[in-house]
């Protein structure tokens, strides 16, 4: 099947009834989980995985993407209006949003950031298409050392590219990759750190981790946060009129930075935080006015939420393409396509071509949703976040609980996402990345299982990582992304340990 | 010597990683894989040990941010503490008494506790959004969630 017609059957699936009722729920439940400051896309991907259960793969993924990139949507109204990212993909959307909130212009800045979100995500998705066929066709020739050498990447580039201690964040990915080594070894049988309990024979379910480690561990930070205030209910939009003026104003930056969002997204360890991050930068960069930004200029405000939207789409490459994800929210993207039994990878898309397309054309209609949610509906939207925090606090508990016991109908799995709840907590306190966490537990398996392919292959030699050009470049890359910025600090420590 | 936090956690992590790597020495063999079992979590272990020195002799000082992050006053520490025990009580509870009945309890302490006032609504919301929970598992997903002393 070739793309054209991989297309045409994708808007088949995106333009049936059922499609575009999930891509609806989906971008409206996305939009308005990602509102609510403290939780991020992880909790509202891992809060709606039970619903999907037994539901058709096609259009429960068209609904679980859309969560997705609707959340990072929706996080840039809580950013504009209460000064608190909804997600940490729009905390550069409240260096110039909120300043033009407090100027009055809430509405103006919550248009200007749907448009270009809409801008963005669409463009993006364009490229998407265009690029994530290619990659697969390429990596169907990639064997187990590639692919080892592939995630391995995908590790070290997450963990030095968090935030904070490079130390830290990779404590967190080994971390992460310990906790998948307990349960029976899916290859010889043996039992590793189970000590004998039945519940510890499967090792433990993704989405007690990711509940876990997010959805309950920023429940913690609500609670620490919860006299922070909410929208007050008399607070005044404005006018949501865009000028033609504003448009011409902010095209440059949205163009720009869509691609600057798309190429960071691809990549593995940036993402849609990064990208908003470096976007905001290189646009005050080049600005001939660089004052005017973060005192609500609308250049500040259109380049990040540009780019975060175009790395959404950006992080669905290698994701759908090779079937590794690139960063703590396509990892649990990653696990709600495997409990539906679906395989991402290059095989995808001559496998499953109406989930491969469906997923990809869902995407043009969801921003088009987006738009006309995040647009005219906004007052009515942002209504939402005047809900009390004690009471959002209990319901987000409840949630979590409910998923897990939907899967495993075990309380043990509800006690461990106490604990994992607490981990989580933990490390935001004491500032280890969770990110690298999650992804490491979901890679975690699958390097382990291409480590052993490749060395039975090879018979016990690590020469096959190295002899062909592949995974030794990968190899090589991955040794780099962590060296290179531990170098970077201790250069400018000793720089500035001399004067 | 345990002068500041990140040493602490270093000290932490580097039992952790000897118990782990203990661990995984008494792991079985099987004389015919050639990569067995025990291979990863042995890599995994030494790496975590290394780790954990690097963090325990790490030089980075904690910005202040970060200390502030781990500043908690100890009352809201009770809070969260609190709050733990409830969703623990929950757990041990819900699959004897049911999960409407246990969940309307849950949602109405909880936010109650955490200092939500308007109790009116607060009742309202409490018993909607189990119903409307067990409406949806059960009867649209198919996925059953306990009874208990409710005769449904």
């Amino acid at each position: 099947m070739d793309a054209f017609q991989g297309l045409l059957a994708g808007f088949q699936v995106a333009l049936s009834w059922e499609g575009i009722l999930f891509v609806l729920i989906g971008v409206v439940v996305g939009t308005l989980i990602g509102m609510m400051p403290g939780l991020g896309p992880i909790s509202a991907i891992a809060i709606m995985i039970p619903i999907t259960y037994g539901m058709d793969p096609a259009p429960a993924l068209v609904m679980m993407a859309g969560v997705y990139y609707g959340a990072v949507f929706g996080g840039s109204t809580s950013s504009i209006l209460l000064n608190a990212p909804g997600i940490s993909g729009t905390v550069a959307t409240a260096f110039d949003g909120y300043p033009m909130a407090q100027q009055g212009k809430a509405g103006k800045a919550l248009a200007i950031a749907a448009i270009a979100s809409f801008f963005g995500g669409t463009v993006s998705v364009i490229m998407l298409m265009l690029l994530a066929p290619a990659l697969a066709s390429v990596a169907i020739s990639f064997g187990p050392p590639a692919y080892f050498a592939l995630m391995l990447m995908g590790l070290t580039a997450i963990s030095s590219l968090s935030e904070g201690s490079t130390i830290k964040a990779m404590i967190s990915a080994v971390a992460g990759v310990m906790v998948v080594t307990i349960g029976i070894d899916p290859q010889t049988g043996t039992q590793r750190f189970t000590f004998g309990n039945v519940n510890l024979f499967d090792g433990f379910d993704f989405l007690v981790i990711a509940l876990g480690l997010f959805a309950l561990a920023e429940v913690c930070m609500l609670i620490m946060n919860r006299k922070n205030r909410n929208l007050s209910d008399d607070q005044k939009l404005g006018s949501l009129k865009v000028t033609k003026s504003d448009l011409k104003e902010m095209s440059g930056p949205m163009t720009r930075q869509s691609f600057v969002g798309f190429m960071l997204g691809v990549l593995p360890g940036a993402g849609a935080t990064i990208a908003s991050f470096i976007s905001y930068i290189f646009e005050k960069k080049i600005s001939k006015n660089p004052e005017e930004f973060g005192k609500g200029s609308i250049k500040g405000l259109a380049a990040p939420e540009s780019s975060n939207n175009a790395a959404t789409s950006g992080a669905f490459v290698p994701l759908l393409s090779l079937g590794i994800p690139g960063s703590g929210t396509t990892a649990v993207m990653l696990g709600a396509f495997l409990v539906l039994g679906v395989q991402p990878g290059p095989l995808l898309m001559s496998d499953r071509p109406e989930i491969f397309w469906g997923i990809i054309a869902s995407m043009y209609l969801g921003n088009i949703f987006l738009l006309v949610l995040n647009l005219p509906l906004i007052p009515y939207l942002a209504k939402i976040l005047s809900i009390p925090r004690p009471l959002l606090i209990s319901l987000v508990i409840m949630f979590s609980l409910i998923g897990v016991y939907s899967i495993s109908f075990n309380t043990f799995d509800l006690y461990m996402l106490l604990v994992f709840g607490a981990l989580g907590f933990a490390m935001r306190v004491f500032s280890f990345p969770a990110p690298p966490f999650i992804l490491a537990f979901i890679l975690g398996g699958m390097m382990e299982q291409a480590f052993r392919q490749s060395m039975t292959i090879s018979n016990g030699s690590l020469g096959i990582f190295v002899n062909s050009p592949l995974p030794l470049a990968l190899i090589i890359v991955s040794l780099l992304s962590l060296t290179i910025p531990a170098f970077i600090k201790w250069r400018s420590r000793r720089l500035s340990l001399k004067r | 010597m345990l002068s500041t936090m990140n040493r602490r956690i270093g000290l932490l992590l580097f039992i952790i990683a000897s118990v782990y790597l203990y661990l995984s020495f008494q792991l079985p063999n099987y004389p015919y894989a050639p990569v067995d079992a025990d291979v990863i979590p042995k890599g995994l272990g030494i790496l975590m040990l290394i780790l954990s020195v690097a963090l325990f002799f790490s030089r980075a000082i904690e910005t202040e941010a970060e200390k502030a992050k781990r500043n908690i006053p100890k009352k809201e520490l009770l809070v969260l503490l609190a709050v733990f025990a409830m969703i623990f009580l929950y757990i041990l509870l819900f699959e004897m008494v049911g999960f409407i009945v246990m969940t309307a309890v849950f949602i109405f302490f909880c936010s109650w506790f955490l200092g939500y006032e308007k109790w009116k609504t607060n009742i309202i919301v409490s018993i909607l959004f189990p119903l409307g929970m067990y409406i949806i598992f059960v009867f649209a997903l198919g996925i059953s969630l306990p009874n208990g002393i409710l005769p449904i």
